[in-house]
């Protein structure tokens, strides 16, 4: 073991090596790197001889999403290794088929010791949770003096019957808002919109009125995708006053699109769609397209969450460096007021099968790797890689060194899905803000917090809505596309309504409602 | 195969056995034939080993079809819940919808796509030149070797709305764009053409082997009678592969299962699911999706028993017109 190890190390070395001869020999103003990373160098030697090495590292296997085209390479996983005193088994599912990959593994009995999960899934597993299939992770908390640092509200949303079985990764409540073409408007003299006719005004303009002064018609207003959620819909809908996939009403649950907002929303799209102010295409276009064409300077409007447009600017300003962008979160609906649809404050969560180990012993020891990763010291290496080869200080915050992205890429960036907690409960550096219009998107993302609405189900059981939920979506979503797209009528979508009550949904909402009640 | 006919001559003498002797007597034999062709059965036994470890074992997790399955509890451990799998799936409004749209795909195939191969192939044989005719026969083999993934893509580059070729052309014409991608009635149209652009082509193999095995003497001898072309293609080169073309047709009714999930799955979305949700991938959201093992279990099930009942009908018919069949 020990004999692995050390050639590990020693191959490290060599690269670290390696790398600063290069960047010395690149010129002069990189020989400060070059002397970062010798000191880098010594002072890991140092802290791994300060670790008990007679220690068995202890082996973790664990599935991870994957959202990068290709697997990570082993650098970061060797230094984790290496400073923790651990054994990294990881199995990276590309993020588009971890459902299945997930359940086949729990159909199969073979889920790893650690597996993270998104809300659906999350709900899904109730039944085996609730069977006590996981570890419940409460009374061993206050052992790690990090992880006791979660932020109590978060961990109380991912609560079962009061239990805690899981880590959780932290999100920003709600990044939703507008990026547009900022050149684009101030071509047409056009101010940021505040209400839904203003935007819709907007998008007119940037259809007809030749925002980009090229004499044709080669521009629309929105691009959006097939995603109701995450593409420009639901935070339309949320503009206009629609709950947060549940509502409220005399303490009664009802689906949103039982609310009169939904409509009035899908009557917004729909006359941006026949207007031709958005892509005719949007129920079956990727992500990918929708921001190809947001990018190329084909459309002017990206509503969705507010930090891409960092992405979106570096890609765009390769193609044509005059593009310029702006941000905004504020527009009003018909009411005259804010509102923006929040998630529960975490992305995915992390369970611990008992399948996956012997006794707590083991389970203490997957626990104490996630404590370090809580540190700032772990978060900061796990997040952002290695500092002077990955990343520099810039400020308060932090910046990829440019001239090793492709490595940033390849081995650290696809690690971010292993990162528990969030910046301020893990104490790890944020980017830096380099660009204006990012910083401002930070801004207006704390800015969301003052109007946010939450889903009342977070906490909220139904069994029926694991049965027969993504069945049952799936037929709404599927309706309210034909319906903006103009293909059924409000009777015939309100008709759908009612087979969703008649398939399952009207037992839905009794069990929510059932549940809510018992909660007040 | 000399053998066993050898035996069974020796003993067709009229001689009068009772019902239990005859029984013995054709025991005997086989295992008299079996010694004598051993070498033969032993080629047999890792077929069958592969059959019964890949198809015979993994039927017994069917059982979960009539279980409320948990998979920490195991196969056997799992709640019996007897029929309430099946009848959740037949009473769901889902249940005809994929039911119709599984058999209108499968006619499809049937209908349209079946007979595009053999025309093909006969049309190729007709090719003097060799070049050529080896030349195109490469050239309609290459889309076989392409995932579903590519040809959808292709097709949805050619047909979206946002600038895609066709709509462009379609508007110079002076035509309204069409919804290709978005709309019910173009699915099927679409489904189809992908599958005659990706399969037809591979289709060809077996019955251009066929038709190259057919008796030049025949073509002699009507040429002889003053047939032309299509009357050579219609009396000799037809029925010389009819037998081929029946067993290939029962094969296709098997596959009446196989009408590429990932195929489908590509195609479908909120306007076309209607019309395009068949069993694979209804299968495949409930079942890997959401986790509904044992449902999803059900419905595999009722497929498998739909398309065993077709391949028998269809067997049963081709010996009845006077074809071998598969069994």
């Amino acid at each position: 073991m020990k004999r692995i190890k050390l050639s590990k190390r020693l191959a490290v070395v060599g690269t670290v090596t390696l790398s600063s001869m290069i960047l010395a020999a690149c010129g002069g103003n990189n020989e400060g790197n070059t002397e970062a990373n010798a000191n880098a160098d010594a002072s890991n030697n140092s802290e791994v001889s300060t670790e008990e090495l007679d220690d068995e590292p202890v082996t973790i296997e664990m599935m991870a999403n994957l959202h990068t085209p290709e697997t990570p390479g082993d650098f970061l996983k060797d230094k984790l290794e290496e400073k923790y005193n651990v054994e990294l088994d990881i199995q990276w599912v590309p993020d588009g088929n971890y459902e299945e990959r997930l359940n086949t593994a729990f159909a199969t009995d073979t889920l790893p010791m650690v597996v993270p999960m998104g809300f659906d899934m999350f709900n899904q597993f109730k039944d085996p949770i609730r069977a006590d299939q996981f570890w419940e992770i409460e009374p061993y908390l206050e052992e790690f003096e990090n992880l006791s640092k979660l932020n109590p509200e978060i961990l109380d949303n991912t609560r079962v019957d009061g239990k805690l079985y899981s880590l959780y990764q932290g999100r920003p409540l709600s990044r939703q808002g507008v990026i547009y073409r900022k050149d684009w408007a101030d071509n047409l003299g056009i101010e940021e919109p505040t209400t839904t006719e203003e935007f819709m005004e907007m998008a007119r303009a940037f259809t007809e009125d030749d925002p980009n002064g090229s004499g044709s018609d080669d521009t629309i207003g929105l691009t959006d995708r097939s995603d109701l959620v995450y593409g420009a819909f639901k935070t339309m809908s949320s503009w206009f006053g629609t709950p947060n996939n549940w509502g409220v009403v005399d303490g009664e649950v009802k689906p949103e699109f039982m609310f009169d907002e939904y409509i009035e929303t899908m009557d917004f799209v729909k006359e941006m769609h026949s207007n031709g102010y958005m892509n005719q295409d949007f129920p079956v276009t990727s992500k990918d397209d929708q921001q190809a064409m947001f990018k190329n300077g084909g459309a002017g409007i990206y509503v969705g969450s507010m930090g891409d447009v960092l992405s979106i600017h570096t890609d765009a300003t390769e193609l044509n460096p005059d593009a310029e962008y702006g941000v905004f979160n504020y527009v009003e609906g018909p009411d005259g007021e804010y509102n923006v649809w929040a998630i529960p404050g975490f992305g995915s969560v992390v369970l611990f099968p008992k399948s996956a180990y012997e006794d707590e012993n083991e389970l203490r020891k997957v626990l104490a790797f996630y404590d370090k990763l809580m540190t700032p010291e772990g978060a900061n290496l796990l997040v952002w890689g290695e500092e002077g080869r990955h990343y520099e200080m810039e400020g308060e915050g932090v910046n990829w060194i440019e001239d090793n992205l492709n490595e940033v890429d390849n081995d650290i960036r696809p690690f971010l899905s292993l990162e528990i907690g969030e910046p301020a409960t893990s104490g790890r550096y944020e980017m830096a803000s380099t660009y204006d219009v990012k910083a401002e998107a930070d801004k207006l993302t704390i800015e969301n917090e003052e109007y946010l609405v939450h889903d009342p189900t977070i906490t909220l059981d139904s069994e029926s809505h694991i049965t027969y939920g993504d069945r049952l979506d799936q037929m709404m979503n599927d309706a309210t596309h034909q319906y903006m797209l103009g293909q059924i009528d409000l009777d015939e979508f309100n008709a759908t309504v009612e087979e969703w009550k008649s398939e399952g949904g009207e037992a839905i909402m009794a069990e929510f409602t059932e549940s809510y009640q018992a909660q007040q | 195969m000399s053998g066993p006919n050898l035996n069974y001559n020796q003993n067709t003498e009229p001689v009068f056995l009772s019902k239990q002797e005859k029984r013995q007597v054709k025991k005997q034999e086989m295992i008299k034939s079996i010694k004598k062709n051993k070498l033969l059965y032993l080629m047999l036994v890792p077929g069958l080993i592969y059959f019964f470890i890949y198809k015979y074992i993994p039927m017994y997790g069917l059982i979960i079809a009539f279980k409320d399955y948990k998979p920490y509890l195991g196969i056997l451990a799992s709640d019996w819940v007897g029929l309430e799998h099946f009848i959740r799936l037949f009473q769901g409004t889902d249940f005809w919808i994929i039911f119709r749209n599984t058999l209108t795909l499968f006619g499809l195939q049937l209908v349209v796509f079946f007979p595009i191969p053999i025309i093909l192939s006969l049309m190729l044989n007709e090719i003097r030149s060799n070049w050529y005719k080896r030349s195109v026969q490469t050239l309609i083999y290459i889309p076989h070797f392409m995932s579903w993934v590519v040809i959808v893509s292709i097709s949805y580059v050619v047909l979206t709305l946002d600038g895609g070729i066709v709509n462009g052309l379609l508007e110079m014409m002076g035509f309204g764009p069409i919804n290709f991608l978005m709309s019910s009635e173009w699915f099927h149209p679409m489904y189809i053409i992908q599958v005659i652009w990706r399969e037809a082509g591979w289709g060809t193999i077996i019955f251009l082997a066929a038709i190259s095995a057919v008796n030049i003497e025949l073509y002699e001898a009507a040429r002889m009678d003053g047939a032309g072309r299509l009357r050579q293609m219609w009396h000799i080169t037809l029925p010389s592969i009819r037998s081929v073309i029946v067993v290939l047709l029962i094969l296709k009714i098997g596959d009446v299962l196989e009408l590429g999930f990932e195929h489908v799955y590509l195609l479908l979305n909120g306007s076309n699911r209607e019309v395009g949700e068949i069993f694979d991938t209804y299968v495949y959201t409930a079942g890997l999706k959401q986790g509904q093992f044992s449902y999803a279990t059900a419905v595999g099930f009722f497929k498998g028993i739909v398309g065993l009942i077709l391949v028998m009908l269809a067997n049963r018919l081709a010996k009845k017109f006077g074809e071998e069949g598969v069994y």
